[in-house]
């Protein structure tokens, strides 16, 4: 009862041979990494630019009209002044602003006197059914605010650095990707949606279309094992996968013009290990299910969807409550997706994304295993 | 290796499926070089108890000897041995026959040498060209036949088991079939074959008939004839058509009788009340003795158990 290369390279040449005749499957493999990529490289733009804000001036004073002026420049707003409170009703109607700046009267006053405990102030009224455009907007009015200070500062120099530091609690710098450009962020990323998925999806079917026609009955009849069976269809889609992270990675660095900062040799190590587990958790839900339909299902649910909620590409990790934050930590996409970021963005050493790398390696060794393991031998229904 | 030594003992085999007793409590063996056919219904159990003896199903119960070995502790030792056609088509339909035959042939551990030698040899006797260049899906029914035969053929088996293998194909591949079955047992294989067709049963060096999971009848065509037919059916033809009311009038009388072709067929030991009741008929009917058939031994001994 050895293992056999010569019989699990057997394997890998049919599955082989497969792939080239299944139109579908190549189709698959090589539009949707473009389709992927074309929708979330370029139609989606996380960035907003030229937001609409009705801007409502009740100060009119030289101060205000200057805030206004520093909020214009960012490029981020597009104001728009109204006036009395049938305009106001009017915008509200209409409903086509995110936001309402107001600006108090006694604004400018206050901003000269510099006493901290009574500063200018400015309300922003922003639109809540869109939580993520109204947390960005509010960051950037803070920028906007940090940026006015440091105006009214130089203008006013008889103003304390006690007054003057008032408007600057908020800090932040953002390392790596200071523009915050999305792209920068979603493009890396875009390999573990495609792998997660599409690998999942490519293998899931393998097993149970054998059990579908017949053909696993001829193949349990032969000597081949389990074991060959796993590694020989894993090899070519393992291929086809990784042409597809190539590409994707050739237009994050041509196309969309993304740095690369850290380690390439650590992430194509990282690559392979964790298109191999994708693989493997695909040829285990084939094995169990036996059946193309139930696969395709499965694949869906534990491929895509991990993807994109659980891996942090969506939904920030460091955002989700502490059971998802460990809960999170089961999908080898939340640390592919970590890698992927990490080793683009920054020039981390690879020793930072050990852990990473570790988890993605027990998941795909424990996949493994599992698909020999539950590989059933016998016809039985 | 003795001619006449059982290479295949089963011993009270049950295999089940849940509640379903798919295999009830079957013994036989089989010996080299013999052409052991298996009868039955759909259903029988036929299917299951080749699937069991191959290795590709666990016996619930009993024991399954192969070679002297234990079916279910050896199946690696044994797999190499074993040519298995199944009923279902189990080639892959989008690979061409010699594709298909390099990866059947390359499991067994043959050289791309050796399976093209060995499938240039079979295919010659088959008389299918191995050049065929469509993928299998496209071929014909027979072809398709031929072609999942001669993949578990390829690695020169010492046990064949063919289940229905000449299922739906035309009769011109059923007598190349049987011919191929014949030569094989010539050459010392042992050929365990299962059909629907009775004719071709008679071409069995001994037969067993299944029936829900029970083999109800085993032995040579002849000795089963012999056994459920101690004296030779009857055979009913007729110069008028009276056919329909002498069945009706055997039925109302109690005796079993089958349509074949234009006769009718009845159990020999009711000549004597057979005589009475076609009596009313006389002038249309004649009565003689004919030879029994696999198909009234099947008919015979499924229907006296069915009496008890």
């Amino acid at each position: 009862m050895n293992f056999s290369w010569r019989r699990a390279r057997s394997v890998a040449l049919k599955e082989y041979k497969h792939i080239l005749r299944d139109p579908f499957t190549l189709l698959v493999t090589l539009v949707l990494p473009l389709v992927f990529v074309g929708f979330f490289g370029f139609v989606i733009d996380l960035d907003y630019k030229h937001m609409r804000v009705y801007v409502r001036d009740n100060d009119q004073t030289s101060v205000s009209r200057r805030f206004l002026q520093e909020a214009a420049s960012s490029g981020y707003f597009d104001l728009k002044p109204i006036h009395g409170q049938f305009q106001l009703d009017q915008a509200l109607e209409r409903n086509d602003s995110p936001a309402l700046l107001v600006i108090r009267r006694g604004f400018g006053k206050n901003v000269r006197a510099g006493n901290p405990e009574n500063p200018g102030e400015i309300q922003l009224l922003s639109d809540g059914t869109d939580n993520v455009q109204a947390s960005i907007m509010g960051s950037y009015m803070q920028g906007v605010v940090q940026k006015a200070n440091a105006v009214f500062a130089k203008d006013n120099p008889d103003l304390t650095d006690a007054a003057a530091g008032a408007g600057e609690r908020i800090r932040s710098r953002f390392l790596f990707n200071p523009e915050l450009n999305s792209r920068w962020f979603i493009v890396p990323a875009l390999s573990t949606i495609i792998i997660g998925f599409l690998a999942i999806v490519l293998t899931a079917l393998t097993v149970a279309k054998e059990w579908e026609n017949g053909s696993m009955e001829l193949l349990l009849s032969t000597p081949v094992r389990p074991s060959e069976i796993v590694l020989g269809k894993l090899v070519p889609y393992f291929l086809l996968t990784f042409f597809d992270v190539l590409v994707v990675f050739l237009l994050a660095i041509y196309v969309f013009q993304i740095p690369f900062l850290g380690s390439f040799l650590f992430y194509m190590v990282a690559c392979w290990v964790y298109i191999t587990g994708a693989l493997a958790l695909g040829l285990v839900i084939s094995v169990v299910t036996r059946q193309q339909q139930a696969s395709i299902q499965f694949a869906f649910a534990v491929g895509l969807l991990p993807s994109f909620i659980f891996s942090g590409f969506i939904f920030p990790i460091e955002n989700m409550p502490a059971f998802f934050q460990y809960f999170t930590a089961l999908f080898p996409q939340r640390w592919f997706l970590l890698i992927s970021r990490t080793v683009f963005l920054s020039d981390a050493a690879p020793a930072t994304l050990a852990t990473a790398l570790g988890a993605i390696v027990v998941f795909a060794s424990a996949m493994i295993l599992l698909a020999v393991h539950k590989f059933k031998t016998d016809v039985e229904p | 290796m003795n001619q006449n030594e059982p290479v295949i003992r089963v011993k009270d085999l049950v295999v089940s499926f849940g509640a379903f007793r798919a295999v009830d409590g079957v013994s036989f063996d089989v010996r080299r070089g013999e052409i052991f056919g298996f009868l039955g219904a759909n259903g029988a159990g036929k299917t299951t108890t080749i699937r069991t003896i191959c290795g590709i199903l666990n016996p619930s119960s009993g024991s399954v000897e192969v070679d002297g070995h234990d079916i279910s502790s050896s199946t690696a030792v044994l797999k190499p041995h074993i040519g298995y056609m199944s009923q279902k088509f189990t080639l892959y339909p989008d690979l061409t026959v010699r594709e298909n035959l390099y990866f059947a042939g390359s499991l067994y551990g043959m050289t791309p040498k050796q399976i093209a030698e060995r499938s240039h040899k079979l295919m010659d006797f088959i008389g299918l060209s191995e050049e065929l260049p469509d993928p299998v899906s496209h071929l014909s029914g027979g072809v398709k036949q031929m072609a999942a035969l001669a993949s578990s053929l390829l690695h020169d088996p010492e046990l064949v088991f063919l289940d229905e293998p000449t299922a739906g194909t035309s009769p011109q591949t059923r007598a190349s079939f049987w011919a191929l079955i014949r030569r094989l047992a010539e050459r010392g294989k042992t050929v365990f074959v299962t059909t629907h067709y009775m004719d071709e049963a008679e071409y069995c060096g001994r037969i067993a008939l299944m029936e829900r999971g029970k083999i109800v009848a085993m032995g040579t065509p002849a000795e089963l004839k012999k056994k459920f037919f101690p004296v030779k059916p009857l055979e009913l033809s007729f110069t008028k058509p009276v056919q329909h009311a002498v069945r009706q009038a055997l039925e109302k009388a109690g005796i079993a009788s089958a349509v074949f072709g234009a006769t009718l067929r009845v159990r020999a030991p009711e000549r004597a009340e057979l005589e009475r009741v076609i009596a009313p008929f006389q002038d249309g009917v004649s009565v003689q003795e004919a030879e029994p058939t696999l198909e009234d031994v099947f008919l015979q001994a499924v229907s006296g158990r069915k009496a008890v």
